[in-house]
C-alpha cells in the first residue's frame, strides 16, 4: 500500500544530541531490506571574526514556510531516488561550537541512492529553507552567518 | 496586511511583524518600504507570499501573508 506523507516538523530546539542520532540509527535495524545509510551531521565552526571567535550561532527560522518547503523536497527526493528511509532535523535557538545542528540520515538497499540523496538534501536545505544563522562571537559580538 | 521579517531584516525593521495598509502588488510594497526604511536599500532579500518565494513583481491577493526573506544560512 503506498503510504501518504505529511509534513513533518524537522525542528530541534537547542543541539541535536548524538544520543538521538545513536537511537535514529538502532531504529532501523528492524528493517532487514536496508543495506546501507548515509548520515550528514552539521557541526558549529569555531570561525575567526573580526573581533572574536565564533562561539555559538542562534538559528532562527520562518517556521510555517521552511516545514512546508521540507516536505516538498523530501517528496521530490523521495520520487528520485529508492530510499527506505529519510530524516531530517535542524537546530532552532542556540547551538555551541562542536554541537550538532543538522542531521540528514538517508537508507536504501544499496549505498548509492542514500549517498547520492544524502547529498543532494543537504545541498538543498542548505540553500532553500528559510533559516537564518546569527554567529555569537565570544566578545558577544554578533553577525549574521554566510552560506557559500 | 500582516509582513513578517525575519533575520536581518527583522533588525533593520525593528521588530519581526508588521501591519500595514494592503498593497495590490510587491513592487508598490516594496517601494512603501524602502520610503519607510531607507535602510533596506542596501540588504538583499526575497519577498515570500503565502510561503511562497515571488520574483519580480508579483500580485498579493487581499489576506495574503507577506514575508520578507534575506539570503537563508541553515545548517
Amino acid at each position: 500500500m503506498e503510504k501518504t506523507r505529511t509534513p513533518k516538523n524537522i525542528f530541534v530546539e537547542g543541539a541535536i544530541a548524538p544520543e538521538k542520532i545513536a537511537k535514529s540509527i538502532a531504529n532501523h535495524s528492524s528493517n532487514t531490506a536496508i543495506g546501507g545509510h548515509s548520515i550528514f551531521l552539521g557541526q558549529v565552526r569555531a570561525d575567526e571574526k573580526e573581533g572574536g571567535h565564533v562561539r555559538a550561532i542562534e538559528y532562527t527560522a520562518y517556521e510555517d514556510m521552511a516545514l512546508q518547503q521540507a516536505f516538498e523536497i523530501r517528496e521530490a527526493v523521495f520520487a528520485k531516488y529508492p530510499l527506505t528511509c529519510m530524516h531530517i532535523y535542524h537546530s532552532l535557538g542556540e547551538v555551541k561550537t562542536g554541537e550538532i545542528c543538522l542531521f540528514v540520515f538517508t537508507s536504501s538497499k544499496h549505498r548509492k541512492a542514500a549517498i547520492d540523496a544524502c547529498e543532494e538534501l543537504v545541498e538543498r536545505i542548505k540553500k532553500e529553507l528559510p533559516i537564518w544563522g546569527k554567529e555569537i562571537l565570544d566578545n558577544e559580538q554578533s553577525e549574521w552567518k554566510v552560506n557559500t | 496586511m500582516k509582513i513578517l521579517a525575519f533575520g536581518k531584516i527583522a533588525e533593520i525593521i525593528g521588530k519581526p511583524q508588521l501591519e500595514v495598509d494592503d498593497f495590490p502588488t510587491t513592487e508598490i510594497l516594496l517601494g512603501y518600504l524602502h520610503q519607510q526604511y531607507p535602510a533596506l536599500k542596501n540588504h538583499k532579500f526575497s519577498i515570500a507570499v503565502n510561503k511562497k518565494q515571488v520574483n519580480g513583481n508579483a500580485p498579493i491577493a487581499l489576506g495574503a501573508e507577506v514575508a520578507l526573506l534575506p539570503p537563508f544560512s541553515g545548517g
